[in-house]
């Protein structure tokens, strides 16, 4: 049977990456750890490679990955030759690779690799004194999967034993279908568990298409009167079946029949698992690999369809009584399941952070070395998952840090002995998941960053006066070092550039809606702290109107709100205060710190209590609107270049409206200050 | 020969009362634990037909001694007690490979219904 080589580029990327990722984490990991677990590891990824890139075609890619095995074999038979500079060598070997695998993703001709080629067979015949073996490249499939680069057409090849997932299985004809009828007695007291235990059973023996109700209507108990039906593909036997459902109390087994199918037909979607990380794990065949820009796409429809149901619903509110219940009804159902919809694809955008932390300890090894420095990455919960999104977005900020740390902070070994500490600095990466947030700390046991020099290097520049650098916290201070221009490094480096970063560093975290801090002990090291949410797509607005327009401030910034005479403010020179749970909040005009226009009306009006970089204040505003849940967009540009504001989104209405960042907005002041 | 039954709960007066149903309904109570660490030891030294988990315990949870107790036996019986409530922790218990569950407050007829049919008696 002809085998068509461009079907399996895609899965070839994929997986030669990955082995690619893994084999440069642990030629890092072999110095510290020269375990046989970790140099049989780099070892079967190093063959991995070889072999599918040997059934690619791509020999460039096949011989490279087959020397660095059988370096790696050298060291599996004599671990006293390994060094740093075998390490080193390896790892271009590994970089070298990582290029001809980038090279077949982007469909263009790769560089050839005959230095790194020449150096690694050199390497393996001063040890061994042998020359390599040859390395055996399928030869029709070289021709073909080079057609297949740049033809769209499809070809065949040589048969390949090719180890490509197989959809076939899916669809044995060895299983029976049978449509399975239940019903709960309708004296239970919770019937949702029941039904459940009756789902997990069946599940357990098969595949459950057609439920009805769908699942999380029978988790939660929303069962129309007490039946359910649905189709389980099993092994099993009719009498198998009722055996399974036989010993549940409160559940009575209706019917049992044979489905007819035709195996060519394609199986019904299946009902989502309960719970989506329960089946992952123990059966590969259920998991299948997406574009990343289909999930966004999903993801932005998903959002739009939200969107459009809440339009309808403000639609419908035009409608005569008796209609529009029903309208309304089916408005709802319909904004029922999108929602649920809109969750199932925001939970398939997440992703452990691993994806970005497992390139980290590689970094941190070529960094240290390029310094003169050792340095330790510890990584601990980089499993905990996160919207692909802001993953995207914390990638660089992550790495920058990184680079402060073995820049920075971790002395020279020299440094580090005068100051009793091992000549090893040591990076800690945690990573820990709270109810819907993800803390991700950077702590660097180096020399710690000095707050008055901070201070001292801000006044020069005028960006604090010296009355707010006297009241400075030491935390405070330690965050100037994110203002542009400011770095306390001695020199310029290589690695870390001059004072940028850290600002970009807090400015990334901070559109994502996090928090970014700084705690840091002269002598013993400094800790970099992302506060960061789960998601980022959907958030809960506060609605409020300011000088005739709408604007939205994230829930999560809102303390309270309260309405006041705006007659009766206490009021010290210029400045107004609100008093609010014992102590006086200053307050704001919204429109002024936005630069609208304003006639501030007198009397009573509300007041939104929110948090700045320096404490509580109050925003007056002209009316509060309440609470709506929106799809957040990020700022097309160049609005993004206007300081105070997060993102924008569209109102049920179809208004569209700014979503504010009460933090920048204090930052800048209300106009003519 | 009677049932084995293991009761799982930290609170006496509930092992009192599901002990009391259980022997009306002629089953044998051997052991009782307070906690899912107790739990799980008491399952391996008796190998009972049948364990009644209380899920919210100290040391270790029902959900969590269930788990291991299935894990010790595939085959294992274990029936959740549970307060109205608390449907999704059974859901997971039963993810956890639970076999089923009565809900507290009980009643000793319905508690022996349950406990029948999960062991094949009825």
């Amino acid at each position: 049977m002809p085998i068509e080589m461009s079907k399996y580029l895609g899965i070839y990327i994929t997986e030669a990456t990955e082995h690619l990722e893994a084999l440069g984490r642990e030629l890092v990991e072999l110095e510290k750890n020269k375990s046989d677990e970790v140099v049989d590891s780099m070892f079967r990824h190093a063959h991995s490679i070889k072999g599918m890139a040997a059934a690619m075609g791509y020999e460039a890619t096949a011989v490279v990955a087959h020397r660095i095995e059988d370096l790696a074999q050298v060291v599996r038979a004599d671990r006293s030759q390994l060094n740093p500079e075998l390490v080193d060598l390896l790892l271009a070997g590994t970089d070298a690779l990582s290029e001809q695998v980038r090279a077949a993703a982007e469909n263009r001709e790769a560089p050839e690799p005959q230095t790194i080629l020449a150096r690694l067979t050199a390497k393996f015949t001063a040890l061994t004194q042998r020359s390599p073996p040859p390395t055996r490249v399928m030869e029709v499939a070289k021709q073909e999967a080079k057609a297949a680069a740049t033809l769209p057409a499809p070809t065949a090849a040589q048969p390949i034993q090719a180890e490509a997932p197989s959809t076939a299985a899916l669809s044995s004809n060895f299983q029976g279908r049978w449509s399975i009828r239940l019903s709960v007695a309708p004296t239970c007291q919770v019937p949702g568990v029941r039904a459940f235990l009756v789902y997990k059973r069946l599940s357990n023996a098969g595949r459950i298409f057609e439920l009805r109700p769908p699942i999380e209507s029978l988790r939660s108990g929303r069962i129309p009167d007490g039946l359910i039906s649905m189709e389980l593909q099993t092994e099993a036997s009719e009498s198998e079946i009722r055996a399974l459902v036989k010993n549940i109390a409160e559940v009575e087994l209706l019917s049992v029949e044979a489905v007819q199918s035709s195996p060519a037909a394609a199986p019904a979607k299946p009902e989502p698992a309960p719970d989506g990380a329960r089946s992952g794990a123990q059966d590969p065949m259920r998991t299948v690999r997406i574009r990343t820009e289909l999930l966004d796409y999903l993801l932005e429809n998903a959002g739009e369809l939200l969107l459009a149901g809440a339009n309808m619903r403000e639609w419908g509110k035009g409608l005569p009584g008796q209609i529009r219940a029903q309208f309304n009804e089916g408005v709802d159902r319909l904004q029922l399941l999108v929602k649920d919809l809109h969750g199932k694809v925001m939970s398939s955008r997440m992703t452990p952070l691993s994806t970005i932390t497992d390139r980290l300890p590689r970094a941190t090894r070529d960094l240290a070395r390029r310094r003169g420095k050792e340095v330790d990455l510890v990584v601990t919960g980089a499993d905990v998952e996160l919207d692909r999104a802001i993953i995207d977005c914390v990638s660089d900020p992550l790495l920058h840090l990184l680079r402060n740390c073995v820049d920075h902070g971790i002395e020279e070994p020299k440094e580090r002995e005068t100051a009793k500490k091992g000549p090893r600095g040591r990076v800690l990466l945690g990573v820990r998941r709270t109810q819907d947030r993800v803390v991700i700390e950077l702590e660097d046991d180096g020399r710690g960053m000095d707050a008055e020099k901070l201070k001292s290097l801000a006044k020069e520049r005028g960006l604090i006066t010296a009355e707010v650098a006297a009241r400075m916290s030491d935390k405070e201070a330690f965050l100037l070092a994110c203002l542009p221009g400011i770095s306390t490094a001695k020199e310029v480096s290589e690695i870390s550039g001059r004072g940028v970063g850290l600002d970009a560093v807090k400015r990334a975290v901070e559109n994502l809606g996090g928090k970014f801090e700084i705690d840091s002990r002269r002598g013993r090291g400094t800790r970099f702290t992302l506060d960061l949410p789960l998601t980022v797509s959907v958030i809960n607005l506060m609605l409020a109107k300011v000088s005739e327009e709408v604007v939205g401030l994230p829930i999560a910034k809102v303390l309270g709100a309260t309405a006041v005479d705006s007659g009766k403010l206490s009021s010290s020179r210029d400045s107004a205060y609100l008093a609010h749970e014992g102590g006086l909040l200053p307050v704001y005009e919204l429109a002024s710190l936005l630069r609208w226009p304003a006639a501030p009306p007198g009397g009573i009006r509300p007041y939104i209590v929110s948090e700045g970089e320096s404490g509580k204040v109050a925003l007056a505003v002209d009316k509060l609107l309440g609470q709506e849940e929106v799809v957040l967009k990020v700022l097309p540009s160049p609005l993004h270049l206007i300081p105070g504001l997060s993102g924008v989104s569209i109102l049920g209405s179809g208004k569209p409206i700014f979503i504010l960042d009460v933090a920048r907005l204090l930052e800048y002041g209300p106009a003519g200050s | 020969m009677p049932k084995r039954v293991l009761v799982v709960d930290d609170a006496i007066f509930m092992r009192n009362m599901i002990k009391d149903i259980f022997m009306s309904g002629g089953l044998e109570v051997v052991g009782e634990a307070s906690n899912g660490l107790e739990a799980v030891e008491k399952y391996k030294e008796l190998k009972p037909d049948l364990t009644t988990m209380d899920i919210v315990m100290p040391f270790k949870s029902g959900i969590e001694a269930t788990r291991e107790i299935i894990k010790e036996n595939d085959k294992a019986v274990v029936v959740m007690c549970s307060a109205l409530g608390q449907e999704s922790l059974v859901m997971e218990a039963i993810e956890a490979g639970a076999s089923d569950f009565i809900v507290k407050p009980f009643r000793s007829d319905d508690v022996l219904a349950v406990v029948k049919k999960v062991l094949g008696e009825e």
